[in-house]
């Protein structure tokens, strides 16, 4: 035992108990990307303002995610004599006046705002929190600190067992260190799932010096923010995770790579930084040790290949951000070519708990004969009721499952059609396919993958074509142009895809599509060979809706502009002159009190049917391409 | 906007900066944070300051999306391309809102007054579809509050 960290843990663990018996009440506010995007700023400062109003003695704090993005703000409130905390949702800054005068003044609950009690009894009103069917099922081990401590006060990190999983590690040699690692079975939570503990021992046992970690907190999968929930919730968690690869690995330096995307995960990550720096947990000697050890936030600047290991490499090296041929591999030669490991926020972030509890405990979970260990993150997005981010026992459950314990299910008047897991760089999959396990393999079988933990969920009215030419119009946008297979071979699928978008599909396209899935194989990295798996899956499984559009010209979600044309139904609508303000292109036109809409100006915004709904429909166009195409053009 | 900053200025903002330690893109945000953009002569000052060439400082400054050679608009418009949006109509509202501005992704109007760009995903799926305005969520748009948006963003001066 380290008699200076027990001394730090022992302190704070005293300072957080006098904060919990001080007698005040404490009124937290979440503050993330996802609640300041629904006000929680203005929620919070409304919260301090009402305070100073009534004169009350009140704590005012701030805490990271509970996962209910799609509710937020969420506010709690704990009574002063500490038996009671409720957890409040959507108390936007104009509800915080009542919302004070009921709880804090009256001492009383909101029973109508109200998600749950977190400590306490539940009343007949107010449920347990851990009893709502968001909670139920969630292990919240990553995520036990969100909601409930300040991410920018170590204090708060170290009386909930923060650094004890460090303190493990201080007595154990770095082979132990290893082996726990490679016990718990932890793969790499950016969707390889390779043995963590495996990268470890290979940094280990380079002989080069200085060695470097790298964090990849380069999340760029669109639709997934769980890397960023951690970030932003419990970011010495994952300081303590590069302490422990340090430790195990006799790296020097840590980079922690957050995306530009990611303004107040980046602070958070500098400030807890700034805090283990000045309470000796990193810097030279830490601890009164032979060990010097530091972490160093880098800021990216917007490219999703960085999300590569060596594009990313490259990028905090100051270069353009491409990702090279491997080998030699980051660990013989990465950050200035000396030995470097690359693993996800999540895969570093396992590790204290791995430390502090042991790896039998951290995989006890699972089912030992199931590849997936541990806890892992998720967020859900799209169509569904509840797009948020919880944590699961990992490979446990059905995509079904998750969609409706977690997603809420589809919103109203929305049809399941499908799904996609893993980012732009995977795959497309029907709703036929929601039964499968939330389990790698599930994907693998399907030819895609599983990804960083982000899920999308569509609906009916989703072209399939739409998707994939977003998915692949992506790719060739964050393609980093060194090889022709890629950067060359993505711009031809998008141009495939617009063309037949645009209702000029040709027999042979389809064909034409597969033939680029195999050449774009033949690219350096994952993003060139993964980049057609959007389309390869969109074509496997969803093959009769893109034979309706390329041979009989017809699009059955009536979206594709190409395909539709808005036409003037009822000439005494009396929203019509709204139809016609509102049109961007001038295309609604109005001549003697007759309305129609000029073809060839019309963008199919929609605009005018979402404020004349009765005035103007949508019909079939027969793509005038099919006509010379007939001819034999 | 502030008038372009002198050598002297430029080389105080960088001088904390140091060859072969990753300071490239720290001396890129610092610049583009300080002026809203990254002007020409400060290539140059990075470039020496770090022992580089000002080819490999603009190689890396070309390399990634979020450096800028030129000012944002006053009024910042970034469009959401993220997949929640795209599934709610946000690809119709990036044409309308186009139409409106008269601008292409990455435009800004000649009198500098209003601009529109392409924003990523950040996981604010709850609000989509959304952009944003000088860094401001506004969410949960249609087609036609899209428009209206526009127009006023426009009218602006």
């Amino acid at each position: 035992m380290n008699i200076q960290l027990d001394s730090i843990i022992a302190k704070a663990r005293q300072d957080w108990a006098d904060f919990q018996t001080n007698g005040k009440p404490k009124v937290t506010v979440c503050i993330d990307t996802s609640s300041e995007a629904r006000g929680a700023q203005e929620t919070l400062a409304a919260v301090k303002a009402e305070v100073a109003r009534l004169h009350l003695d009140a704590d005012i704090g701030i805490s990271g995610s509970w996962g209910f993005n799609w509710m937020e703000p969420t506010v709690s409130v704990r009574t002063g004599a500490g038996t009671r905390t409720v957890l409040y949702a959507n108390i936007t800054a104009d509800r915080v006046p009542e919302f004070l005068q009921r709880t804090l003044v009256e001492g009383g609950d909101m029973p109508e705002l109200a998600l749950g009690v977190v400590e306490g009894n539940a009343t007949p009103e107010i449920a347990l929190l851990a009893d709502h069917p968001f909670m139920q099922g969630q292990v919240r081990r990553l995520m036990a600190n969100l909601g409930m401590i300040d991410p920018e006060n170590i204090t708060h990190y170290l009386a909930h067992r923060g650094y004890a999983g460090l303190a493990k590690a201080l007595d154990m040699s770095d082979e132990a260190i290893v082996k726990e690692m490679l016990d718990s079975g932890v793969g790499g939570r950016g969707g390889a799932n390779f043995p963590v503990g495996r990268k470890w021992d290979f940094l280990r046992a380079a002989t080069a010096q200085p060695k470097y970690l790298v964090c990849n907190a380069d999340e760029g999968d669109p639709g997934a923010w769980v890397n960023r929930t951690l970030l932003e919730g419990d970011p010495h968690l994952i300081i303590e995770g590069l302490m422990i690869a340090a430790r195990a690995s006799g790296a020097r330096e840590a980079y922690v790579y957050i995306r530009h995307e990611y303004p107040l995960a980046f602070r958070r990550m500098q400030h807890a930084i700034k805090q283990a720096e000045a309470i000796g947990l990193l810097g030279t000697n830490i601890l009164g040790l032979d060990w010097d050890f530091d972490v160093i936030a880098v800021l990216g600047a917007g490219s999703y290949v960085c999300g590569d290991e060596t594009g990313l490499i490259a990028s905090i090296d100051g270069y353009r951000g491409m990702p090279r041929i491997k080998p030699p591999f980051p660990a013989q030669a990465g950050l200035w070519n000396k030995p470097t490991n690359v693993n996800n926020v999540e895969s570093y972030a396992n590790a204290p708990l791995i430390l502090r509890e042991g790896a039998a405990w951290w995989c006890n979970v699972n089912p030992p004969d199931q590849p997936e260990k541990g806890t892992k993150m998720f967020s859900l997005s799209g169509q569904i009721k509840w797009p948020g981010c919880f944590e699961v026992p990992f490979g446990s459950g059905t995509i079904r499952h998750m969609l409706d314990q977690y997603g809420g299910g589809m919103r109203e008047g929305s049809v399941i059609k499908g799904y996609q897991p893993g980012g732009p760089l995977s795959g497309i999959l029907p709703a036929s396919d929601l039964d499968l396990p939330a389990q790698l393999g599930s994907f693998r079988e399907r030819g895609m993958f599983f990804g960083g933990g982000g899920l999308l969920f569509f609906d009916q009215r989703t072209s399939i074509l739409d998707l994939a030419l977003w998915m692949t119009s992506f790719c060739e946008d964050e393609s980093c142009g060194r090889c022709t297979t890629c950067h060359g071979g993505t711009q031809r699928a998008v141009e495939t895809l617009r063309r037949i978008a645009g209702g000029g599909g040709r027999d042979t396209d389809l064909d034409k599509l597969q033939g680029l899935v195999q050449t774009l194989l033949w690219s350096n990295c994952q993003h060139g060979q993964l980049s057609p798996t959007a389309v390869k899956t969109a074509i496997k499984f969803f093959r009769p809706e893109f034979e309706s559009l390329i041979r009989d010209k017809v699009d059955p979600t009536r979206s594709l502009p190409g395909f539709i044309k808005y036409v003037v139904r009822s000439q005494t609508d009396e929203h019509l002159p709204a139809a016609l303000e509102i049109c961007p292109t001038s295309a609604v036109i109005e001549e003697n009190g007759v309305y129609h809409i000029e073809e060839p100006l019309c963008i199919r915004c929609g605009a005018c049917k979402e404020v004349a709904p009765n005035a103007i429909e949508i019909r079939d166009r027969i793509p005038a391409f099919t006509a010379a195409e007939a001819a034999g053009g | 906007m502030s008038a372009e900053p002198t050598l002297q200025e430029l080389r105080e903002l960088v001088a904390e900066f140091q060859p072969g330690k990753g300071h490239v893109l720290p001396a890129l945000h610092k610049v583009q944070h300080h002026y809203g953009y990254i002007m020409r002569p400060a290539i140059e000052v990075i470039a020496r300051q770090l022992n580089s060439t000002p080819a490999l400082i603009y190689g890396a400054l070309s390399f990634y999306a979020d450096f800028r050679t030129e000012p944002l608009g006053k009024s910042d418009v970034m469009w959401c391309s993220g997949p929640t949006c795209r599934l709610l109509g946000g690809d119709k509202i990036r044409e309308a809102m186009q139409q409106v501005l008269q601008l292409p992704l990455g435009g800004v109007s000649e009198d500098g007054c209003y601009g529109f760009r392409l924003g990523q995903c950040n996981g604010t799926c709850s609000e989509a579809p959304q952009v944003w305005l000088n860094d401001r969520v506004v969410g949960n748009l249609t087609v036609a509050s899209a428009i209206r948006l526009a127009r006023e963003v426009k009218a602006r001066q």
